[in-house]
């Protein structure tokens, strides 16, 4: 309980100390710690149904997509403020993901992986050709109201909310009697099941809350661009993006994604300051040799307080052939 | 005109075919799911595309070499990379299969630039009709016939070989094998190289029929997840069957809706499949 106590109290200064960061820095620094915690975000969404549940989705950016258009045909074309579409475009991400989620949580291990994955491509292709959609030429949204200034902390405070609402839902969730299910059914599906577990509820509301919140930040992020197309809005490459975060910090882990996200964007950042043009074949290097020497996360190196190449060479002794 | 449309599928779901035989070996040998592998159809490509402009080496002829060259890069990928991990959750293997890709489309785009090219062949356009009204495309049949033989290759070597044998007994049991004298080590390191051996003759022929460039590779790995999971993993005739399902529905769902739906298509194909018949068209339970 002591050791709760102190927790808390490390979480709530940290928490003060990134929201105050607005007022010690420049535009610059506050886009790019926007930028962090929206991913922080969507990887925290990730481990919901990735990593507590065991289910690799690999369509999760089908939820940042429609949250992202919900919200831009609903300011658009709706006339309605954003405060409605923020909301709309959560609820809407999760009625997609209860919806889709009901046959495809059926499948199991790289079936489903791939059936997401098809889910996210099917809806951005549909998208594409769809009328109110505009297909490939984009919907405009209307600007937020504020001056430049105003705009860059009202993105960062809206993210730093959503990231802050995601992680004590998390961490409520797994206090729960619905965590628990969730990471029996990681465990064992089969065992979860027959101790009367209901798996199916379980593994859809985890789904439903992973869509919520990639949901709400694709809407915070559509009007932050104030332009959203089919291909960065669906492209699979935010997929990955969540999902090498999530890996990269620890997943199955609350503050694993958050500390993905922070240093893979981190790690990119330097590289594309220093190789304009390979940096993301440099990014291609990290991943693989994160993946090699790390596959338990950044947060597992921290917790275990194992530094220095015996730790490295274990991870490669334990999984290779 | 129906009957041209089928038979255009037809032969584009050949091509398919080739392009999803190496993910299903590598799929039901190893339980990899190789993202990278429409990176390493583009390699394929590029290495006839070469060949070709540097050296005048006809594509049909630098098919062997570029099979050759990615035989050997696949081999050394699985032996020095992916054996690494392979114990891990299947999950790790696809992200390291992502960090792969990733590095191989942009050191493309590095040296080759995103430049879209083409390889312009004399006979590229050469066809005949049958009974006329039906027009048959030279290249793309004999692609067609060129995927039918690798395809016999691949089943001899699994069913007739000791090579084969070692690598069905791996896929059935690794340690069992291991302990019977098999160097799974190297079994799996050849299964990776034979896969993306036939992803580089998919690349050799699609350079022949399509314009290529460094970053085509990631439409062709998700179309080649459409064809195997259609297909079903676990036997040669499936990326055969699930190949010509997509080519021939893709043919008449663009006729019918317009070609920009054909994505849609394939990828609804590919999730009603998946919820109706996980296995697929060929597959037994698992």
């Amino acid at each position: 309980m002591k050791n709760d106590t102190r927790n808390f109290l490390i979480c709530g200064v940290l928490l003060l100390a990134v929201a105050a960061l607005p007022f010690f820095t420049n535009n610059f620094v506050i886009r790019f710690a926007t930028d962090i915690l929206m991913f922080a975000i969507m990887a925290s969404a990730w481990n919901i149904i990735g990593g507590y549940t065991g289910y690799a989705s690999f369509g999760n950016v089908v939820f940042f997509g429609i949250g992202a258009y919900i919200t831009a045909i609903m300011m658009e074309k709706g006339g309605m403020n954003f405060a409605v579409a923020f909301i709309g475009a959560g609820f809407g991400a999760a009625l997609f993901a209860i919806l889709i989620g009901l046959p495809v949580l059926r499948l199991r291990g790289h079936y489903f992986a791939i059936a997401t994955l098809g889910v996210a491509e099917a809806m951005k292709a549909l998208v594409q050709n769809l009328e109110i959609t505009e297909g490939n030429s984009g919907i405009y949204l209307p600007m937020l109201n504020l001056s430049v200034k105003g705009q860059y902390y009202f993105f960062f405070y809206m993210m730093l909310g959503t990231l802050v609402l995601t992680l004590l839902v998390t961490y409520f969730m797994l206090n729960a009697k619905f965590g628990y299910s969730l990471i029996a059914i990681r465990e064992d599906e089969d065992a979860a099941n027959s101790v009367g577990i209901n798996t199916t509820y379980a593994k859809t509301m985890a789904f439903a809350l992973s869509g919520l919140f990639t949901g709400l930040a694709g809407s915070v992020y559509a009007y932050q661009q104030a332009f959203i197309k089919p291909e960065p809005a669906f492209t699979v490459h935010t997929t990955v993006k969540m999902i090498v975060m999530a890996v990269f910090g620890g997943m199955g882990k609350l503050f694993g994604p958050l500390l993905g996200a922070f240093s893979i964007e981190i790690i990119s950042e330097v590289l594309s300051n220093y190789f304009l043009v390979a940096h993301t074949l440099f990014f291609g290097i990290v991943v693989i040799l994160a993946i090699v020497f790390t596959p338990k996360g950044i947060i597992d190196l921290i917790t275990q307080k194992k530094f220095g190449l015996a730790y490295f060479l274990q991870n490669i002794r334990e999984h290779r052939i | 005109m129906i009957l041209q449309i089928i038979i255009n599928g037809i032969l584009k779901g050949g091509l398919y075919a080739l392009m999803a035989i190496g993910m299903s070996l590598i799929w039901g040998v190893m339980d990899i799911i190789n993202i990278a592998h429409g990176s390493f159809i583009m390699l394929g490509a590029f290495t006839t595309y070469w060949l070709f402009t540097l050296f005048g080496i006809d594509p049909f002829l630098s098919l062997v070499a570029s099979m050759t060259v990615l035989f050997i890069l696949g081999y050394a990928v699985q032996k020095y990379l992916i054996n690494l991990v392979i114990r891990a959750s299947a999950f790790i293997t696809l992200i390291l299969a992502f960090g792969i890709e990733i590095f191989i489309n942009n050191s493309a785009l590095v040296m080759w630039t995103a430049d879209v090219r083409k390889v312009k062949v004399p006979y590229g356009a050469a066809n005949f009709s049958i009974g006329n009204f039906v027009t048959v495309p030279t290249v793309r049949l004999l692609a067609f016939l060129l995927v039918i033989i690798i395809s016999i290759i691949l089943f001899y070597i699994l069913n007739k070989t000791n090579l084969g044998r070692s690598i069905r007994a791996t896929s059935q049991d690794l340690d069992a094998a291991r302990l019977v004298g098999v160097d799974v080590a190297r079994t799996y390191a050849v299964t990776f190289g034979l896969g993306v051996g036939a992803a580089g003759a998919a690349g050799t022929l699609w350079a022949i029929l399509f314009p290529i460039s460094p970053m085509m590779g990631g439409i062709l790995t998700l179309k080649s997840f459409v064809v195997v999971i259609i297909g079903g993993l676990g036997n040669m005739l499936g990326p055969l069957i699930g190949g010509l399902t997509l080519g021939v529905t893709e043919a008449l769902g663009s006729n019918w809706f317009g070609s920009t739906y054909e994505n849609l298509i394939s990828f609804t194909i590919l999730v009603l499949v998946l919820i109706i018949r996980p296995q697929g068209i060929l597959g037994g339970t698992e």
